[in-house]
Order: structure tokens, then C-alpha cells, then sequence
């Protein structure tokens, strides 16, 4: 597996502050796998020592197969990073900004223009594609951030936080296009700690909690552990059919006029979805309270999260 | 090595659109060429206002004064154009963004450089319609002409890679160009205190031994007795032995390396030839051991060593400007040569308190 990301053991520190204490995960090509943890996690410190910035202290890092630390080179050249910070050149244009990364990328001139007028039109600023990139607002900042990473076709992006600041149909708009490069057979490493809007696009998940990785497969066991389901129903005794189907009538919680009820699995949803509607219930919302990824977080102990509810 | 050049060129066009695509970079020319302006119309009113009387300021001194003009609003403005290279970048988030490419740290320090130079050799080029004006009006030798505008160059140079190489290594902009017009003042004026302090503090001990006469021929008015010698103990200043400090001044070196061009008796005819010419009698050793005396000459008859011309001193002692070159280059490679090792990726160690990105 060449092209996605092996991390082991992998440990940073700064002084006396230990960034990442033990990260451990494989992110595979054709994935989207997310990098979930709280402010102060280590994300972007892990992020950085696969973007071969940083020197990781102890571990093994292999992206796309080569090592950033050694071969800096050859990670760089398959890698796309979309740092959280925002920053563009202020008196370039966002045509010359994403020519000039194509040119830093050794891309030849005209196939440099060519790629920076398609990347253009594929993240929409196709308006503001001749004014200088101190006038884009922040969402257009990063739109214009993640067309960089995406210059020179890379097989893996480490996309930090790539979210923060879209209006609603800006991240549609991303998680479309995140999407559809993980169709195209790449690697994708998203961090957030904004969960819901990792739901909608991940395939896999890492924690990140105090700089070490939770296990594997976290994403797995929280799809099938009891967790909130939202109910709400049109007509009917929703709490005389929950309690006729089994539920304590203790567990069940009101939140705006829905019941929340404790449900363990996707199995059991369905069956307490069917045992509603059979005693008439009328059902018009049925899903989980919390996402997947705000579950498996909030199993892991990590305690509740900014946005996480959003 | 052309993949290498192409970068480079790639980060140096990068580089310059952004530094010449502010209007502050404009505006701090146009203030330049108008300092320049007054400075050129005050010199050249002086000189035409004492010309008839005679003792009118030589053709060449205006070009002389108009060029030391140039080094020092240039060397003023250098700082600022190159003292924010690399920290201001990674303030504004987009120096991981650059390190994240293909691009080498090497191509990327060397760029920034380049960049930072050749926006300070723009200043020169705009003083060029004034030196031409004053060569035309000094009627300077041409090779006073091409010498002075290389020496410009480099030590703009010097300037541009102290600026690059500090803002490398230090993390707040601000502190980083401050800290570069601290070495171009070190260079400009502490070069100065330190030499004369220095031969001060390298003095040695020197006798003087004066002999008189005692006794008068009445009638021929000569000695006819010599009294006894009488010697005096003091301490001489030794500039000999630090002259070097002295010939690391931009101002030195530029004078010392312009091709002098001497009068009928051997007196250099500009400005540039006379600082040299009192630069190198520094490196002379002052004499420790003097001797006088009265009684002998006026017996013999007075005579007076021939002082060595300006053109003796000069051509008997080291050309200063190349050792202080030498000296201003090694200078500047170091802070260039240290922000290249702070700027290099992976980082194994970060400044405290700094990130990456």
C-alpha cells in the first residue's frame, strides 16, 4: 500500500510539551479517513511532521511509501497539504498564486497555467480569479488553500481543518470534491473538531486525544453501541409503544418535543422503527441524536467537544 | 543545476512581485530620488557659488560627496526591504506553504536574497540620472565611475544578506530589522569608535629624545655647546595595530577601492583619494623611538626630510578596502548561512515559543 499512511509510535515534543505523545494509524488510499481530537490534541502537530516539516522525536512515518524525514523529496512531490492557517501571498492574484505553487512544484509554465486555471473553476473563484488574494474573504481564502494543495494532482492531502469558515454550501461543495478524490484512488486525511461535518464525509476515523491515538476501529464499535436516537412522531403515544416495545421509560430524555431514547446498534433501531409504526405511531424523525463520530468520541472518554453538537 | 536556477528564478520572481507590488516600496523611492535631488542642487550650488572665488570645490568632489550620498540612504533603506524576509513570511502563513513544494531551502534562502538585493540595487539605479550628472559636471575618470558603482553593489550585498540571514533567525520582524540597522550602524559608525578606542587601548611606550644647545656663538649664532640629551617618556596611540577595524567601514572600503587619480605633486584630486590617503597612514607605525636634535642641525644646517607624498603612502601600504571585503562578506554569510540552518525542514528544534506554520 504505496500510497496512504503508515504512522507508528510516532512522538513529538516541544520542550517540556508533548505535542504527540504515541500516534499509531493507517490511512488507506481510496479512504477518507478522519483525524478527530480536541483543541490541543496534536492534530496539526501530526499533521506537520507528515507534511515533512517536522522532524517527528521517535516512530516511523511512511507517506506514499517514503519517509519525510529522510526523503523529504519524494513525500513532497506526492503529498498536498492545506495548513489551518491562512495565509496566500496579499499583492498575487489567485491565478498567479496557484501558477507560482505549480512553478515551486517544477510543473512547466503552460501546463502551470493550465492546471491553475482548471483548479479555478473546480474550487469556484473563477470571479476572483484575477484579483489579488488580499481582498478574498476567508471562506475564498480557503477554497484558494485547498486548490493549492491540489496543484500538482497529489496522491495524498492532509487536509487540516479544510472546513472552518465555508458557508453551508461551500462544504458541500468540499465534501463533494473530497469525495470524489478518494474515488479517485486517493488518500484523504481530514482533521476537524467539528465531528458532524467529518460524519458526512469520513470512511474511517483516528482519535486524537492528548497527543495519543485511540485503537482502531472506534468508528466501528460506536455504530453498534447504545446511543441516543431522536424520535418524533407525527401522532400517536410515542412513550405508551416505546414502553409496549420494551424501553425503560426512565431512559427516555425530551429535548425541543422529540424523546431521545437509548437504542444499542443499528439493529436495534430497526427494530424499535418497526415496533413504533406497527403500534401506529407515526413516525417522522428517526435517527441518531449524536453522530457516528461524536459517539466513538464521546466512548473514548474524551468528554464533550466544541461544535461537536452543531 | 538548471532545475536548481529555474527554482531559484521561480522563487525570486515570486519574491520581487511582492516587494515591488506595494506602493510603501514606491513611495520610499520617489523619497529617495527627491533626498538625492536636494542633495545633488545644494552641492552643486556650493560649488558653483565658490567657484569664482577661487576656492570652489574640485568637479570630482561633487561626484565624490553625491555617491557617499547613495551609500549612506541606501544602506538606510536596505534593512527594511530584506529585514522582514523570512519571519514576515512565516507571520503571514505562507512560508510552510513554500517549504511544502519542491522548492529547496537552499533555492528559497539564496532566493530571498537575491530578491532583497536586487530590490536595494534598484535605489541605486535610481541615483544613476545623479551620477551621471556629477560625473558630467566633476568630469570624474570613468574607472572612478565603474568602481564606485560595484562597490555600491556589494555592499548593498552585504546589507541584503544581514537582513535575510537575521530575519531567519530571529522571530519577531520587528526585531529582526532593528537588529540589521544595529549591524549597519556597527559597520558605519561603530567601526569608527572601535578603532579609535582601540588604538588607545593598544598604545605602546615611546621615548623622545631632544637634544639643545646650551651655549651660543655670539657672533655666528651657532651652538657651541650641546646640552645634555633630555628624554621623555609617553604613551603613543597605535592605530597600526587596528587598522583592520577601520577598513571594515562601508564608507573605507569604498573610498579605498576607487582608483585614485593624483595632482602634480602627488596629492590625490577627489574626496575618495583623500580618506584614502588618511586611512592608510594608519597603517603605519608610529614612530617609538624619536630623535632630535637642535644642537646638530643648526650646526650642519637645517634639513627636512621630504614627507612621503599621498601617492607614496598609499602605493607603500596594503589596499584596505579588500581586507574589509573580506571581512564584511564573512559577516554576512554567517546570519545568511544561520537562517538557512533555522529554515531547513524537517525542523528538529523550533525557537521557543515559535511555530512552524
Amino acid at each position: 500500500m504505496a500510497s496512504g499512511i503508515v504512522v507508528e509510535r510516532v512522538g513529538r515534543s516541544f520542550g517540556a510539551v508533548h505535542a504527540v505523545r504515541s500516534a499509531t494509524f493507517t490511512a488507506r488510499a481510496g479512504q477518507v479517513t478522519a483525524l478527530v481530537g480536541p483543541n490541543g490534541s496534536g492534530k496539526t502537530t501530526l499533521m506537520l511532521m507528515l507534511a515533512s516539516l517536522l522532524a517527528p522525536d521517535a516512530g516511523r512515518i511512511r507517506v506514499a511509501g517514503a519517509d519525510p524525514v529522510t526523503d523529504a523529496a519524494a513525500v513532497r512531490a506526492r503529498i498536498g497539504w492545506m495548513p489551518d492557517v491562512l495565509g496566500s501571498w496579499p499583492s498575487l492574484t489567485v491565478r498567479q498564486t496557484l501558477v507560482t505553487t505549480a512553478r515551486l512544484y517544477r510543473l512547466p509554465v503552460a501546463r502551470a497555467r493550465a492546471r491553475a486555471a482548471e483548479l479555478i473553476a473546480e474550487v469556484g473563484l473563477t470571479e476572483l480569479a484575477d484579483r489579488p488574494t488580499k481582498v478574498l474573504s476567508r471562506g475564498q481564502k480557503q477554497r484558494l488553500s485547498l486548490a493549492r494543495a491540489l496543484v500538482h494532482d497529489p496522491d495524498v492531502l492532509l487536509l487540516d481543518e479544510p472546513a472552518s469558515g465555508l458557508d453551508p454550501r461551500a462544504r458541500i461543495e468540499l465534501r463533494e470534491l473530497v469525495r470524489r478524490l478518494a474515488a479517485a484512488g486517493k488518500t484523504v486525511l481530514v482533521s476537524s473538531h467539528v465531528l458532524a461535518e467529518l460524519d458526512e464525509m469520513a470512511d474511517d476515523a483516528v482519535y486524537l486525544d492528548r497527543g495519543e491515538t485511540a485503537a482502531a476501529g472506534a468508528l466501528e464499535r460506536a455504530r453498534s453501541t447504545a446511543r441516543p436516537w431522536r424520535i418524533r412522531a407525527a401522532s400517536g403515544d410515542a412513550r405508551a409503544a416505546l414502553a409496549a416495545a420494551g424501553v425503560d421509560a426512565a431512559t427516555i430524555a425530551t429535548d425541543r418535543g422529540d424523546l431521545l431514547v437509548p437504542v444499542a446498534g443499528e439493529g436495534a433501531a430497526a427494530d424499535l422503527l418497526a415496533a413504533l409504526v406497527t403500534a401506529g405511531v407515526r413516525v417522522s424523525v428517526f435517527a441518531p441524536a449524536v453522530g457516528d463520530l461524536e459517539q466513538a468520541f464521546l466512548e473514548l472518554g474524551a468528554g464533550p467537544i466544541d461544535g461537536g453538537a452543531s | 543545476m538548471s532545475g536548481w536556477l529555474d527554482g531559484l528564478r521561480v522563487v525570486l520572481g515570486l519574491e520581487l512581485r511582492q516587494k515591488l507590488t506595494g506602493v510603501a516600496w514606491w513611495v520610499l523611492l520617489g523619497v529617495y530620488a527627491l533626498l538625492l535631488l536636494v542633495v545633488t542642487g545644494v552641492v552643486t550650488f556650493i560649488d558653483g557659488a565658490f567657484r569664482g572665488s577661487g576656492t570652489g570645490l574640485d568637479g570630482s568632489t561633487i561626484y565624490s560627496s553625491i555617491i557617499f550620498v547613495v551609500l549612506l540612504l541606501a544602506s538606510l533603506v536596505t534593512p527594511a526591504l530584506s529585514g522582514t524576509a523570512i519571519n514576515g513570511d512565516r507571520d503571514a502563513g505562507t512560508l510552510a506553504t513554500t517549504q511544502v513544494t519542491l522548492i529547496t531551502t537552499g533555492q528559497l534562502t539564496v532566493g530571498k536574497f537575491l530578491a532583497a538585493w536586487v530590490a536595494a540595487l534598484a535605489f541605486l539605479a535610481a541615483s544613476v540620472p545623479f551620477l551621471l550628472f556629477s560625473w558630467i559636471v566633476g568630469g570624474v575618470e570613468v574607472d572612478v565611475v565603474l568602481v564606485s558603482l560595484a562597490v555600491l553593489a556589494v555592499e548593498l550585498g552585504v546589507v541584503a544578506a544581514v537582513g535575510v540571514g537575521l530575519s531567519g533567525l530571529v522571530r519577531r520582524p520587528l526585531f529582526s530589522v532593528v537588529v540589521t540597522y544595529l549591524v549597519v550602524a556597527a559597520l558605519s559608525v561603530g567601526t569608527l569608535i572601535a578603532f579609535g578606542l582601540g588604538s588607545l587601548a593598544a598604545s605602546s611606550p615611546a621615548t623622545y629624545t631632544y637634544v639643545s644647545a646650551s651655549d651660543y656663538d655670539d657672533v655666528t649664532g651657532l651652538p657651541t655647546a650641546c646640552g645634555e640629551p633630555q628624554v621623555t617618556h609617553s604613551s603613543v596611540p597605535r592605530p597600526d595595530r587596528v587598522w583592520g577595524l577601520l577598513a571594515t567601514n562601508p564608507y573605507v572600503v569604498l573610498a579605498d577601492a576607487i582608483p585614485t587619480h593624483y595632482g602634480a605633486h602627488g596629492e590625490p584630486d577627489d574626496a575618495f583619494g583623500g580618506l584614502k590617503w588618511t586611512v592608510r597612514q594608519a597603517q603605519i607605525t608610529p614612530e617609538l623611538d624619536g630623535h632630535s636634535d637642535e644642537c646638530e642641525q643648526a650646526r650642519q644646517g637645517y634639513t627636512w626630510p621630504e614627507p612621503p607624498t599621498a601617492e607614496q603612502t598609499i602605493d607603500s601600504t596594503t589596499p584596505s578596502w579588500f581586507v574589509g571585503l573580506i571581512v564584511q562578506v564573512v559577516l554576512a554569510a554567517l546570519p545568511l548561512w544561520g537562517g538557512f540552518a533555522r529554515l531547513r525542514t524537517p525542523a528538529r528544534r523550533l525557537a521557543a515559543g515559535s511555530r512552524i506554520a
